[in-house]
């Protein structure tokens, strides 16, 4: 794309919400000019016209200087799109000599964009394995060893390898992944050049399970290169570039999660996101286990239990934009919750040690409610000390942004956009190693000529009034030495303003959350209380 | 043109479900094992034995003869071969077989055995959400109301043989005592998720049983909840009554062959109110009002639809949807 065009159109086509973004020109520079979002079965030529309605009657001015002026569909067509549209995550079969590489294995395609099912020659007979891995609804194949194979796979891998190869002449079109010590096995597979489906060899996974190589080929073959959940981690290096900050972007879909970290490009050497895609950290999973159930029963602010929460994400699952209003809020942010408590868990150990400097979040679940909650949200479950800025990707424009095929483009429309795409939550500064007791000490807020001094009792949420835009500094005196970042008990702070202010959370890190349901459900309620205005549930 | 007639206009933004689709795609799941009993290409009428499924299979280990050109998914007496490691094949076989029929007529597009054979059924068919049990074929029936909900005492010897549509919703129970008594398949706006697990543990049971009965299906055309099934969906179930139909369990359809049945076109501006207080009407759509703040303090884009009773109301947008 080229900066000729006046004005162009975003559209991020997610597996439940369709976002529009309108981009254009003004004073020299791009801005957002609007966004809609709508349910991803909605038209979306509809929805564009409707945007471009609802801006010539906001601005006609700006409407006109951006070609919009005239209605039809002549002028919306002859806009230039930057379009990307998640895939439905697609299923990975992984086999292994022993349990301790399938694990590994599994491990790294799990944050790999795929849902994956997996047997090992120690857990299951041949019988079994071929059965999974003729299974129909299987994508691809994954089968490795360590490099060189440990001696608990040695044995096995010879017999697997015949297994595996056998399966591959019987479903041609299916990609193979030899990885580690297997490939000693391409023999097995005959002339692979004249297969239709790929037979790849690819290093062993990482011992720690996380990152490297064989995730990265991995999350190639998962999505194809216009997949928002790739384009994110572009997207979110871009503007760890533009922004020279640490950042760390948490996007909750309906069919997966996404998890990214990156730092600026420094010396000349050009940074690479860290990127998860993470399908079993979906919002609404498929078919939702005991352990998804619970997992969204423990941050649900309304009485439930087991079989009606069931049937309740089952109808999350089958229609992602109904009954958003009233408890089907309360429902959304207890499955973002449990969402982002099982991306946690596994992009453990992927994450920065510190606190990163700006948290970016994003999706289609954050779409119907406040924006301060949102932030509450994410703090409750990513729980490190440290202070931390918070943004929400409101309009969903990383992802399209992300898909501009040329670097510097791509950054000096981030550069632009940058104010826009980041709608401010605010400040989260998260003290760790609190005593218990009446006070913990105090924090004095300069700003704009004025202190503000408050008492900080433990345990609980201190919010600060700061609006989008103003600065100030947050000066903490702690009775004990406590950590925020380093150890200490005096911290001087900057912190930005948000549509949640000043957010000084001094619960537990880790959070403890009371084992009574009804005591559990009056405490998550009472915190989210305060960042949600008319919240009833 | 006018607001209004552009608010009107943006009724492509309400979600659209499908009412009816041409021929579909039928999947039957095999495992190793397995023989499938056709070939592509090749035409199946209804109740024709499609595979003959092979109970309770193990592995076996022969040593084959070069003379037969052994391949991987090739079929000995023994059974069909896996794959071969150090001069023997490893075999998946076994004693008991039993036939699996196709409830439908088509075209078999593919076969592969140890995986899947596909039927491009012929006729039209009607989406579901989800379909548990296997594909079966009977008389259609209804029984109860779009809200009703058929109790287990309300099943007869009469209704064997048949596929009853009971309306909102179903107890495991009732479904267990209507496939005992030889009811082919079941048609339910909603299935908790209790009943679901209660059925599917009974079917699980009923399979290994030596003695088995008929199959029998299950299809649910709205979700886990208790909601009435939508007014264009009662008017094909209503057009198809006393009509052979089929339960595909892979996609979730109803299938029916009746190209002379005509089905009445849902009005283009029909909606209905999928979720919320309003669950389950149908109305007429207005047009978009945009954002409004609704229960719990959340802001949702909006659509004006008229109803019945002569109310116009706002409901979130993305509680509707219509159907094409």
């Amino acid at each position: 794309m080229t900066s000729e065009p006046r004005a162009f159109l975003a559209i991020d086509r997610g597996a439940a919400t369709t976002s529009v973004a309108l981009i254009g020109r003004a004073s020299g520079s791009w801005r957002l000019i609007g966004s809609l979002a709508v349910p991803a079965a909605a038209d979306v030529e509809t929805a564009i016209d409707l945007l471009a309605r609802r801006v010539r009657t906001a601005d006609a001015g700006l409407a006109q200087d951006l070609g919009l002026a005239a209605s039809g569909d002549q002028i919306l067509d002859t806009l230039p799109r930057l379009q990307v549209r998640s895939q439905r995550p697609r299923r990975l079969a992984v086999v292994a000599a022993s349990e301790r590489a399938l694990a590994g294995l599994r491990g790294t395609a799990d944050r790999s964009g795929w849902w994956t099912v997996g047997a090992s020659v120690e857990a299951a007979d041949p019988l079994a394995m071929s059965a999974l891995l003729l299974g129909a609804d299987v994508d691809a194949i994954l089968t490795g060893a360590g490099d060189p194979p440990r001696p608990d796979e040695r044995s096995a891998l010879g017999e697997l390898a015949a297994l595996v190869a056998a399966t591959a002449a019987r479903r041609p079109a299916v990609p193979i992944i030899l990885a580690g010590g297997m490939s000693e096995g391409l023999a097995a597979f005959g002339d692979v050049a004249r297969r239709p489906g790929e037979v790849l060899l690819a290093p062993a996974a990482a011992p720690d399970g996380h990152g490297g190589p064989l995730s990265e080929l991995l999350l190639e073959l998962a999505l194809p290169p216009d997949d928002p959940r790739r384009t994110v981690g572009t997207a979110t290096q871009a503007l760890a570039d533009v922004l020279d900050r640490r950042i760390e972007t948490i996007i909750l879909g309906h069919d997966a999660s996404v998890r990214v970290f990156a730092g600026p490009s420094a010396s000349g050497t050009e940074s690479h996101a860290r990127v998860a895609v993470v399908p079993s950290a979906a919002v609404a999973p498929d078919d939702p286990d005991d352990a998804v159930v619970d997992g969204v029963l423990l941050w649900l602010t309304v009485a439930s239990d087991r079989h009606r929460l069931r049937d309740h994400l089952r109808e999350l699952r089958i229609a992602p934009w109904a009954d958003a209003a009233g408890e089907g809020a309360a429902l959304r942010m207890a499955a973002a919750r449990a969402a982002l408590v099982r991306l946690a868990a596994l992009t453990e150990g992927t994450e920065a040690s510190l606190a990163p400097d700006l948290v970016l979040t994003g999706g289609g679940v954050w779409s119907a409610v406040p924006a301060p909650t949102v932030a509450l949200a994410v703090v409750d479950v990513i729980r490190r000390p440290g202070a931390s800025q918070f943004a929400l990707d409101h309009a969903r424009l990383l992802g399209p942004l992300g898909a501009i095929p040329d670097a510097e483009e791509r950054r000096r429309i981030l550069r632009d956009l940058a104010d826009d795409l980041l709608a401010p939550l605010g400040t989260v500064v998260t003290p760790a190693g609190l005593r218990a007791g009446r006070s913990a000490g105090s924090l004095t807020v300069h700003a704009a000529g004025t202190s503000t001094e408050i008492d900080l009792v433990p345990g609980g949420l201190e919010l600060v009034d700061l609006a989008p835009g103003e600065t100030a500094v947050a000066e903490f005196k702690f009775r004990d030495t406590v950590r925020l970042g380093t150890r200490g008990r005096h911290f001087a702070v900057d912190v930005g303003g948000g549509l949640a202010g000043l957010l000084v959370d001094l619960r537990d890190v880790p959070l403890r959350l009371p084992e009574r349901a009804d005591r559990r459900r009056y405490v998550l309620a009472a915190w989210q209380m305060a960042l949600w205005a008319g919240a009833d549930v | 043109m006018t607001d209004t007639d552009l608010g009107r206009a943006d009724l492509p933004l309400v979600a659209t479900r499908r009412l009816l689709d041409g021929a579909v795609d039928l999947v039957f799941r095999l495992r190793p094992g397995d023989r499938p009993l056709v070939a592509s290409g090749e035409s199946v009428v209804t109740w024709a034995p499609i595979v003959e499924r092979l109970r309770d299979p193990h592995l076996i280990e022969v040593a084959v003869p070069a003379t037969v050109e052994p391949q991987p998914g090739g079929r000995i007496a023994e059974g069909e071969l896996l794959f071969d490691w150090r001069g023997r094949w490893r075999v998946a076989g076994g004693e008991l077989t039993e036939p699996i029929d196709t409830p439908v007529a088509g075209i078999v597009r593919e076969v592969r055995p140890g995986t899947s054979i596909t039927i491009r059924a012929s006729g039209r068919a009607l989406h579901g959400i989800v379909a548990l049990g296997a594909p079966t074929r009977g008389r259609l029936h209804i029984v109860a109301g779009s809200d009703g909900e058929l109790r287990t005492g309300s099943l007869d010897v009469g209704l064997a043989s048949t596929i009853l549509v009971v309306g909102s919703r179903i107890e495991a129970e009732t479904l267990t005592r209507a496939r005992a008594m030889g009811v082919r398949g079941i048609i339910v706006g909603g299935l908790a998720s209790k009943e679901r697990r209660d059925f599917v543990a009974s079917e699980r049971r009923q399979h290994a049983a030596l003695h088995r009965l008929p199959p029998f299906a299950v299809l649910v055309l709205e979700g886990a909840i208790r909601r009435p099934l939508a007014g264009p969906i009662r008017a094909v179930l209503g057009a198809l009554a006393g009509r052979e139909v089929a339960i595909g369990i892979d996609p979730p359809t109803l299938l029916f062959d009746a190209p002379d049945v005509i089905i009445p076109v849902p009005p283009t501006d029909l909606v209905r109110v999928r979720a919320g207080d309003l669950a389950g009407r149908d109305g007429t759509w207005v047009g978009t009002l945009g954002p409004r703040r609704f229960a719990g303090g959340v802001h949702l884009e909006a659509a004006a639809v008229r109803f019945d009773d002569g109310q116009t109301l706002a409901v979130p947008l993305g509680d509707l949807e219509r159907f094409v």
